[in-house]
């Protein structure tokens, strides 16, 4: 709750209307028994004038009824979508501070179901409770004094009832809390499930796995099904408990006032007063019953949105907007890294340095830490020895923004948003003129096929770039890699679906267009990186060897062995 | 309206199976409603009884007889009477919570297998985010309403009915007038609905965007990092997160001043009837004292009248939730199916060859990618696919096991045209390696044995062995049974490649598809699979896409594809003696001395 009171401040003002709002709701409510009172007497007496004077009134009641209703409607919404809002926003803004490993380690899956189902969950009891908040105090309190005074001896029957709804509230909402909470996870399962089927379908549908997955998803459904039986079931104990509670009280209130009708007589005429102020104090009660079940889930969500908030990222930038870029040049020194969580650390005392300008190649086996290498240049991880330098600097040192400028970083698996071609550029390149989308085009041989959409720079971008084969969406990110002119470009097997002609156009371009950047690229294919000025041959973490591709030829075995696996047979099989 | 019908509809597909549930539940809610409608009279006799025993009492003549005997007695029928009504509100209850939480299970497994049998068209064209919102926001509001509206609209049906009962056995002309306002209550209600309705589905509609929006991005998030787009993001996710706020607004405000609107309908209403009251006592037929109390009464009636209205309107804002959920899931059960033929061939492999026949083929009406291709295969051959990206590589092998299907021209097996295969028949003979490898959550070993997940762990080994996949996982802590999923694998992309290609060597199928199942993989592991793989092809009908040449030099054919049709096909020494592009990509990739 603590985390909310922020967001009720910002609102203050739709607080207090609501609140007032309500005030008004439990005057009319308070006030139309009395006044209907009034009218039947004067009917019975047949008072046409009273009956006229005072059925006005009732309307009046009515017309202030429905305005406090509305008002109280508008402006509780208003609260429960600020605070909503606010909190969601606020949400999304510490996702977007976090490091990659804060990401993984929530997963992206379970981030958007806080995001969503458990915001809504805030946002219905923040509305809810503003509908109610000040009414059932106000309803309680008036009525319970009400009913006292009416019948003071009956005081503990009302204490007795109040206690008995409470104590079944109490253990209701032990119980519910953990089935709240479960039912969270249960919902993040099912969620992981489907989306999982979604990115998957094809991968289902071509193993024939359709049955399979059901299966899967109906055991994760069916676990989220149970316990919202359970919390049915609970829901149905508490009703019944709630009005049988209310209705034995009555009973024994009468009871208690015939047994002792003898000394008070004049309790006789008090009997049905007595029972609408503990029908009164009943609905109150059960309303905040209610309310606290309901809040009991939301509390729920509202931890589960808290562990985002507070967790910290794990990784920190110096705090300054310069965006200066550096110099291209980059040097590792005994650099080891461990995944989070590994126990064996996936690079082992790296060392190297490259120039400005130069290009970077990097070779070695599936699996040896190749794609970790550049992720530690492009700062997604830190190291946990050594130093990375840019352009001479600690990366630890260089602000995000001069990093992200200086670092333009192609992935292996490449990745676009949904939306427009030029809409995915200008996000690294705001802004990109028409000239310039054509120039990084150029460079990636992605221009070829852009050109001939039918609306070009405009053409749309699917979910998962599927609209695009595998080496068009590759280009597309090579486009988006280049266009901003980086100082240095990591190309992370980023070529691996092109054709060789494709391919090699695309190194004649870079070599002609990118001549200051500095160029990391990461292949399989020995033609991609042999103009390197220095290669490094990555073995299960370690660095094997470096130099150029006639060095390495001479001295590195794995370099000689990738090369055997990739000579023409013209050449190699001539015998 | 045609929301509404379209929701009536979807319930009545679901619940209707539960009817003896409904049935039950009805009958007992008829019971509890029953015992509160007498219950009160039962107050009234103790009271009447008190009284009695009171004036016996005061009196000394008769104090002796003067006993509380009857209105013990009168008490413990109504106490008795109010435990039947929660007994039985109990079991009604019991009921319908568990007909809510099975049912909502049942929609949600609907939606699921509704999903499964959908064509890959709808995929790839629309966001997963929104399609997720309608499995965890909409499916969840549905249940939140049912659980609570259900029981709230019956009790409301079963006190509305038992009022008018009582109401008309009492005066009907009275009874008339109390009703009186009930047209205005509907056509506001109306009005007030028909805005509601259309905003809530905006809302949820923009629920349904905003939530894709999220599920995108933070799936993407390491292009964000590494692009510094944080900030980008957060102001995309702004304008989405506002929109939001916009028209859930408006839904919520809508939907939500119905019930006050029906509390001011329900004191107007006691207005209506105290006036008209007043009249037919003064002007009317019956005797003033008679016509006062039946005043008095209908007052009384006028308020309970609007009871159960008030009682579902202060429920609809999470009824209306669930109209437009029901509207949001029926979208996508309106969906086409994929279509599979009834009775359908069971293919049996290719016996004799496999046909290619003038393809022609459009993602998008109107623009045509595969320009009729025609590529005969004859059993047990390996075919090459080589060609630029975006030449239409992929969307062949798309069509091989109907994941879209042809515009023009077929596809044959031994002479029977694929799509009247059973489908997953087909897709059962056809086994693919996707350009872009997807695992599950599950153990590396649930991954490989994903197509056949009865296999034995002995051939899930020998499957990541031919892979060369099998030394890496043994070398980690858990190794088999190492948990995976998709986003944090252990494995590297090169690696997921492997494992892609285990899992389809454990299927063991009659036609292969590699569709650059190993560009990520490096070359050295490349020719330790190639072996293997060349037993795994060896004498089964294959096609290979790659653009590494060295891995499709041993085909029987080779296809050269470009811009959607075939330009060159033929051996790799008729290629290149050919001279043409085929024989510039082999140069252009192979010699570099
Ligand atoms: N996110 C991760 N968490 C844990 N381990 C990882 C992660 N990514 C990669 N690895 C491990 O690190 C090793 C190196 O991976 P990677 O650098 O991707 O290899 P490659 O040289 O093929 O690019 C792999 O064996 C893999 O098991
Ligand atoms: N799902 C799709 N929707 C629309 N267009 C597509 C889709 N998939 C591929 N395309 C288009 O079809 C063409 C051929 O793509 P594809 O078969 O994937 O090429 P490749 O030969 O590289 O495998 C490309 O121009 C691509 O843009
Ligand atoms: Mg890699
Ligand atoms: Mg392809």
């Amino acid at each position: 709750m603590k985390v909310l009171m922020p967001y009720f401040k910002r609102y203050h003002v739709d607080v207090t209307v609501a609140m007032l709002s309500v005030i008004v709701l439990v005057f009319a409510t308070l006030w139309q028994p009395r006044l209907l009172q009034v009218v039947m007497t004067a009917i019975i007496k047949n008072d046409q004038q009273t009956v006229f004077r005072e059925g006005l009134l009732l309307l009046g009641l009515a017309a202030l009824g429905i305005a406090g209703g509305i008002i109280n409607t508008v402006y509780s919404a208003r609260v429960a979508l600020g605070v909503a809002t606010d909190l969601r926003l606020d949400l999304y803004a510490k996702i977007q501070s976090f490091a990659y490993a804060d990401v993984e380690k929530f997963s992206a899956s379970n981030l958007v179901v806080r995001m969503t189902n458990d915001i809504n969950q805030v946002q219905q009891i923040v509305m809810a409770g503003f509908q109610q908040i000040t009414r059932i105090p106000l309803l309680f309190i008036g009525a319970f004094v009400l009913a006292i005074v009416t019948m003071p001896e009956q005081w503990w029957v009302i204490i007795v009832m109040m206690a008995i709804i409470l104590l079944a509230t109490w253990i209701a909402v032990r119980h519910m809390t953990t089935y709240f909470a479960e039912t969270q996870q249960d919902i993040e399962n099912v969620n992981t499930v489907t989306r999982e089927n979604l990115m998957g379908i094809r991968v289902v549908k071509s193993f024939v796995q359709e049955t399979n997955e059901i299966n899967k998803f109906s055991a994760a459904s069916d676990q989220l099904t149970t316990v919202t039986a359970k919390i049915g079931y609970w829901f149905s104990i508490l009703m019944p408990i709630f009005f049988l509670t209310a209705n034995l009280a009555v009973g024994v209130a009468v009871y208690l006032v015939g047994q002792n009708i003898t000394t008070h007589p004049s309790y006789l005429a008090a009997i049905t007063s007595f029972i609408s102020y503990l029908m009164q104090i009943l609905y109150a009660v059960i309303n905040g019953g209610f309310l606290m079940t309901f809040a009991s889930r939301a509390f729920i969500s509202i931890g589960r949105i808290d562990e985002v908030l507070a967790t910290k990222p794990s990784m920190t930038y110096v705090t300054s907007d310069d965006d200066k870029p550096l110099t291209g040049d980059i040097s590792f020194e005994h650099v080891s890294f461990t995944y989070p969580g590994d126990s064996q650390p996936t690079l082992k005392d790296v060392s190297f340095q490259i120039a400005a300008g130069s290009m970077l190649g990097i070779v070695g086996a599936t699996g040896s830490g190749k794609t970790t290498l550049a992720q530690l240049i492009a700062r997604l991880y830190d190291p946990d020895s050594g130093q990375i330098k840019i352009g001479g600097v600690d990366v630890r040192e260089i602000p995000e923004k001069a990093l992200r400028s200086t670092v333009a970083y192609v992935l292996q698996r490449s990745t676009l948003f949904s939306g427009t071609i030029s809409a995915n550029l200008k996000q690294v390149r705001p802004d990109a003129q028409l000239n310039h989308m054509q120039w990084a085009a150029n460079v990636a041989q992605a221009s070829e096929f852009i050109e001939r959409l039918p609306q070009t720079y405009d053409a749309p971008v699917e979910e998962r770039s599927q609209n695009f084969s595998g080496g068009q969406k590759q280009r597309l990110a090579i486009t988006r890699g280049v266009i901003a002119n980086p100082e240095i470009l990591i190309l992370d097997d980023a070529t691996s679906a092109l054709d060789a002609r494709s391919e090699k156009l695309v190194q004649e371009a870079m070599d002609r267009d990118l001549t200051s950047t500095t160029t990391v690229v990461i292949a399989e294919k020995i033609a991609s990186i042999i103009r390197a000025d220095q290669i490094l041959v990555l073995d299960d973490g370690r660095l094997s060897g470096t130099g150029t591709h006639r060095e390495l030829l001479q001295t590195n075995a794995i370099y000689q062995a990738i090369y055997q696996t990739q000579k023409a047979r013209e050449e190699g099989e001539n015998d | 309206m045609t929301d509404l019908r379209n929701a009536g509809k979807y319930y009545w597909h679901y619940l209707k199976k539960y009817w003896r549930g409904f049935i039950l539940s009805s009958l007992l809610i008829a019971f509890s409603t029953w015992c509160i409608v007498i219950a009160p009279t039962y107050l009234g006799r103790a009271v009447e009884e008190l009284t009695t025993y009171l004036g016996q009492w005061t009196n000394p003549a008769t104090r002796a007889q003067a006993s509380l005997g009857s209105f013990n007695q009168t008490l413990i029928v109504y106490i008795l009477l109010y435990v039947g009504d929660a007994v039985t509100i109990f079991g009604a209850s019991l009921i319908l919570a568990r007909v809510t939480a099975y049912s909502t299970g049942t929609m949600r497994v609907g939606l699921f297998r509704k999903m499964q049998r959908m064509q890959v068209k709808y995929f790839d064209t629309h966001s997963d985010g929104d399609i997720l919102a309608r499995f965890t926001s909409d499916l969840d509001n549905i249940f939140n309403a049912m659980n609570q509206a259900l029981l709230e609209v019956l009790l409301a049906v079963a006190q509305f009915i038992g009022l008018l009962i009582v109401m008309f056995n009492q005066n009907a002309t009275m009874a008339w007038v109390t009703m009186a306002s009930t047209p205005i209550a509907l056509i506001i209600a109306a009005l007030v609905m028909r805005k509601a309705g259309t905003a809530v589905n905006q809302q949820q509609d923009d629920i349904g965007q905003l939530n894709g929006y999220i599920n995108e991005q933070i799936t993407g998030q390491k292009v964000l990092i590494t692009n510094g787009l944080q900030h980008d993001s957060l102001r995309g996710f702004r304008n989405y997160n506002n929109q939001v706020r916009k028209s859930a607004l408006t839904g919520q405000i809508w939907s939500g001043i119905l019930n006050p609107l029906m509390q001011g309908m329900s004191l107007l209403n006691t207005a209506i009837v105290i006036f008209f009251g007043s009249w037919l006592a003064l002007n009317g037929s019956l005797s003033k004292g008679a016509a006062l109390a039946l005043v008095v009464v209908f007052v009384n009636y006028a308020q309970q009248y609007y009871q159960p209205i008030m009682s579902l309107t202060s429920l609809y804002s999470m009824i209306q939730l669930a109209i437009t959920g029901a509207r949001r899931i029926d979208e996508v059960r309106d969906q086409p199916d994929e279509i599979n033929p009834t009775e359908g061939g069971q293919p049996d492999g290719i016996h004799h060859e496999l046909m290619i026949d003038n393809v022609r083929f459009s993602y998008a009406p109107g623009k045509e990618i595969l320009h009729g291709v025609t590529i005969k295969v004859q059993r047990g051959e390996m075919v090459a696919l080589v060609g630029p990206t975006g030449s239409g590589k992929t969307t062949v092998m798309n069509l091989l096991n109907r994941f879209y299907d042809v515009d023009s021209g077929q596809i044959t097996f031994d002479g029977t045209d694929i799509r009247t295969f059973d489908l997953k028949a087909l897709r059962q003979n056809v086994g693919i390696v996707l350009q872009e490898p997807q695992l599950f959550t599950g153990t590396i070993a649930d991954n490989i044995r994903y197509g056949e997940p009865t296999a034995s762990m002995a051939r899930v080994i020998d499957a990541a062995k031919q892979a060369n996949i099998h030394d890496f996982i043994e070398s980690l802590p858990d190794q088999y049974a190492t948990r995976v999923s998709d986003e944090q694998s252990v494995f590297s992309a090169g690696q997921k490649q492997l494992m892609s290609i285990a899992r389809t060597i454990l299927t063991n199928p009659r036609l292969l598809i590699l569709d650059e199942a190993t560009s990520n993989v490096d070359t050295v592991t490349e020719a330790k699979i190639q072996a293997a793989m060349d037993n795994v092809i060896q004498g089964r009908t294959s096609f290979v896409i790659a653009h590494r040449l060295k891995t499709i030099l041993n085909a029987d054919k080779i296809v050269v594809l470009k811009d959607g049709a075939i330009i060159e096909q033929g051996n790799h020494e008729a290629l290149l003696a050919e001279n043409g592009f085929y024989a510039e990509l082999y140069r252009n990739q192979m010699v570099f001395e």
